[in-house]
Parts: C-alpha cells; structure tokens; sequence
C-alpha cells in the first residue's frame, strides 16, 4: 500500500497541490475497493513502523478532505505542523496519521464531500489542544481501535472515525475505562462517531446514551396506546405516565371490585373456570350451577380475542357487554343471577363509595364504579 | 400469544397460591387489601422476579407489613432474602447510581421523570435508560395482571 503512495508522491512536483491530492485520494479509494474484506484495526500496529513523510501527507488528504490545504505536502514535515497548528510533537502526528490511515481502509464510506470537509476543519481545531506526544498513548490507541468495531450498519463517514480515533488518542484510557465500566463485563459499547458531530468522549457516551432512550421510547410507543399521535419525549412520557397510571387505578379499582363480589376469598372454582379462557389448558369442568350458566358466556368472552383491552374501563366494560350478544338465551339465565347478585353487590359499592369517598381516594374510582354500575344496568336490559 | 398466555396463567397461579393463605377479613376493604396484595406480590414473582421493580416491589410489601412476608414466600416457593440485606444493597447501588449521575450527567430530572419515577416501584434509584427499560416490563405485567382481574371479575 505504501509503495503506491511513494510512486505518486513522486510524481507530484508538476502537479498543482489540489491534483495530487485528488489523484492519490482515487488511488486509496481504489485500494480500499481491492482490500475488501476488511483489515482488522490492530494491522495499524504494523503500519506505525513506516509512519514517516509519506504517511503524512497521507494522512493530510485523508483528514482535509482534498480540500484547503495550503502547504504543498510534497515539502518538509515541518510545514504540516505549521499548518495543523497544533505544536505537537512528529511522533505523536505520525501515530494519530497511521492509525486513523488504517482506519479509513477499513470502513467503506465515501471521503470526498463538502460537509465532511468543514466538520473535518473543525474536528482538527478541537483536536489539536489535546493531542499529547506519548509512546504510551500509541499503545493504549491500538487497543482502543481493536475494541472500537462497527456498531450500527451506518454507512458514516471515514473521516469522522478518523478524528474519533485522534481524538480518542488523547482521551484514550478514560473513555475506554468508562466504556468499559458502562457495558457489560464480557464485550465492550462500540462507537462509531457520526459525520459532522462531536466526537469528544464525552459527546460520545451522550450520543450512546441518547440512543438508548430512544430506542426504548421506540418500544414503549407500540405498547402504550395512543402513543403514535404524540411525537417528542415529553408527550410521550406524559402518555406513558397517564397509562402507568390508569394500569394502576384499574388493579386497585378490580380488586376491589371481585373482594365485593366474594364474601370470602375463594377463588379456586373460578380459576378452573378461568383455566378454560387459555386455549393451552384442558378445560375443568365444575358441577357448580351458579357456575355452569356462566361457562359458555365466559367462551365467548374468550373468542373475542385474548387480546388486552387497554382502554379505560367503560370501553372495556362495553366489550364485555358486547360479547355475549351471540349467546343470549344462556345470558338471559345468566342475567337473572346477575340480578341477584348485582343488587346486593350494587348496594355494597355504593356504601363503599360513600366510604371510600370520605377517605379521600381520587374520583377515578368512583367514576368506575357509576360506570360499572350503569353497564350492569345495561346488561339487565338485556 | 403462548408467551402472553403463560404469564397470566403463572399470575393466576400464584395469585391463588396467595389468597389460599387463610386470613381473618371481614370487612370489604380488609379484604380488597388482601386480594390486591396476592395480585402485586403474584405479579412480581412472575417470569424470574430478577428485574429491578420486581424486587422492589416485593421489598415495600414487605417492609410496609411484616406480616405479609409468609404471603410472598408461599407464592414466590422460596424464602426471601432478608430485606434489610436487600435494602442495604439498594442504598449502596442507589448511592452509585447518583454519583454517576451527579458526574457525569448532572442532567436536570424534570417533572415528568420525577412523576414516572414515583409511579414505577423502585424507581426513585434508577437512571433515565433503565427507567425506561423497566417501565417497560412493567407495563406489561400491569396489563397482564389487569387483564386477569378483569376476566375474574366478569365472570363472578
């Protein structure tokens, strides 16, 4: 590879400073189209050997895009420096050039474009005060490159991993440490810095963070309903919030409800009847009569779907209303028992009511109940 | 649908398991109390009981009334860990939660965070990724749990 960057800058003395660039730029892309399967990051290790000259302006196109790069990078070293404007020592300049050089052989993104450039300008000013000469360094960027792999299949830029890993060179240890102390013990967060954004460490774990969030919020979108309409973190938490909310009422509200219902707590006769509801479970039948008019309009209830009615109560109330319209003769036996216990149960809600009233408890709860009482209403009615 | 279906039957397990627990209640709200406390600590035993709200939960159900520690042994089948080894624990891991925060966040938890926070157990020691994540799973079992009650209740 490097053979071919000396035969160019060979021949660049003629060449206006802007050609060369751009002609040995074509000569990396095509190189980066033969080397296809892609070069592991460690392989920088053995390009530090021939950091030198060469290696610079290699590293001068690659970084500035082709773009303002006023010294002719076929003069001496100490041009680039001037030019980087960073004071910093050759050593240091060759390690962030030669790591960040294998970097771009291994990524498959386009270099050249406009945007790029100016992020890239302003990637450098932000480089350039941290960037410290150490061998050390060099070292702790190698294995820093071989732990930073692609993460997302996002087709980003080169150049921004290439500053990412330049300025990671300075940050090194501490942003791999925290990295590492955020992930999991056996593998490591991999991050990729996206074009034209920050690519401090800081910036970084944020940017990681961020996504995180909103992938969840992605997930919590599908769940809580009425979700999709709202867009933007707040009006979702506000919905995400309400729902919580509600879930919550409703199990306070139900029990109540079935502890109303049942004198004493016993339940096993209705959990078989229950296990009936799930198609997994063979059913078990109960010879209890209360309980047999109740078997087949509790099959309908089930054919209407196993789903979750997530509305508020009066919805659901009225689906279950809905469903045993196919089934009515066995309703209407139903419904006479209903009667019998839905006069003592109605009685004892609306004394409990009137308690919880007192108590202070929210007035969701009793809209559920004039609610649940105006739809046992309706199921008389039927 | 299988997997949904198996949490809500292994909540009503549990949740039997719970109320079989003779207890002495006669009024309505004694035994409301008892039905809703078989119902969350059912709930949370569910799946592995490894999540943080989970244990959580369990540890204010506790801590809230001694007596109800044999209720959630009998539903979760094991003894529980010794709670003030538990809340211990929490107030270490709580106490590392905010100082990573504090540094390197120091984001301002608005009213909404706060809010969603009170709501989900456990939540006041969790940071904003991990609230998510468990309001989440506890959406879920919310509803599952609902939904259960609710076919309960239809059919008494």
């Amino acid at each position: 590879m490097l053979h071919c960057l000396n035969s160019s800058t060979s021949e660049n003395c003629e060449m206006s400073v802007l050609e060369r660039q751009r002609s040995r730029l074509k000569q990396q892309q095509q190189q980066l189209s033969q080397n296809h399967p892609p070069i592991p990051y460690f392989n920088g290790n053995d390009h530090l050997a021939y950091s030198g000259f060469h290696v610079d302006q290699a590293l001068s196109d690659l970084v500035l895009n082709g773009g303002a790069m006023k010294p002719d990078p076929g003069v001496e070293h100490h041009d680039f420096r001037r030019f980087m404007n960073s004071g910093s020592a050759t050593t240091d300049f060759q390690m962030s050039s030669a790591l960040p050089r294998t970097v771009s052989y291994t990524a498959a993104a386009s270099v050249n474009s406009a945007p790029g450039k100016e992020s890239c300008k302003k990637r450098k000013a932000d480089r350039s005060p941290k960037i410290a000469a150490e061998e050390k360094k060099m070292k702790g960027c190698a294995e820093e490159e071989s732990k930073i792999t692609e993460q997302n299949s996002n087709s980003k830029s080169t150049t921004t991993t290439i500053s990412t890993s330049a300025n990671k060179n300075s940050k090194g240890a501490s942003a791999n440490g925290k990295k590492a102390s955020d992930a999991p013990k056996a593998d490591y967060i991999h991050v990729r810095a996206r074009r034209g954004q920050a690519t401090d460490s800081h910036s970084l774990a944020e940017r990681v963070r961020r996504e995180k969030i909103s992938e969840r919020m992605k997930y919590l979108q599908d769940l809580v309903p009425g979700c999709n309409k709202v867009t933007g973190k707040a009006g979702m938490l506000d919905e995400i919030i309400n729902y919580v909310q509600s879930l919550q009422r409703q199990v306070e509200f139900l029990s109540m409800k079935l502890a109303a219902i049942n004198p004493r707590l016993d339940f096993d006769i209705e959990s078989y009847i229950l296990k009936e509801m799930f198609p997994a479970c063979p059913p078990a039948m109960e010879p209890d009569h209360s309980h047999l008019q109740f078997n087949t309009s509790v099959e309908e209830v089930s054919g209407s779907g196993l789903e979750m009615v997530v509305d508020p109560m009066d919805a659901t109330l009225r689906r279950t209303i809905s469903a045993p319209i196919t089934a009515q003769q066995s309703f209407l036996n139903s419904s006479s028992l209903n009667q019998i216990q839905q006069v003592t149960w109605e009685d004892e809600l609306r004394n409990l009511y009137s308690m919880e009233y007192q108590q202070g408890r929210s007035t969701f709860i009793s809209q559920q109940i004039t609610g649940f009482l105006e739809a046992n209403h309706v199921k008389l009615e039927m | 649908m299988k997997a949904r279906s198996s949490l809500k039957q292994e909540f009503l397990e549990k949740w039997r398991k719970g109320l079989q627990i003779g207890r002495n209640d006669s009024t309505i709200l004694e035994r409301k109390d008892a039905i809703k406390l078989s119902a969350d600590v059912a709930i949370a035993a569910t799946r592995n009981a490894a999540t943080r709200w989970r244990r959580a939960l369990l540890c204010d159900v506790v801590s809230k009334n001694p007596t109800n520690k044999h209720v959630v042994e009998q539903i979760l089948g094991h003894k529980l860990k010794n709670t003030a080894a538990t809340t211990r624990l929490t107030t270490a891991c709580r106490r590392r939660i905010l100082r990573r925060g504090q540094n390197y966040r120091r984001r301002k938890r608005n009213k909404r965070s706060r809010a969603l926070r009170k709501l989900v157990p456990g939540g006041e020691e969790m940071d904003g990724v991990l609230l998510l994540q468990e309001t989440l799973d506890y959406i879920v079992s919310l509803r599952a749990q609902v939904d259960v009650m609710r076919r309960l209740a239809a059919i008494t």
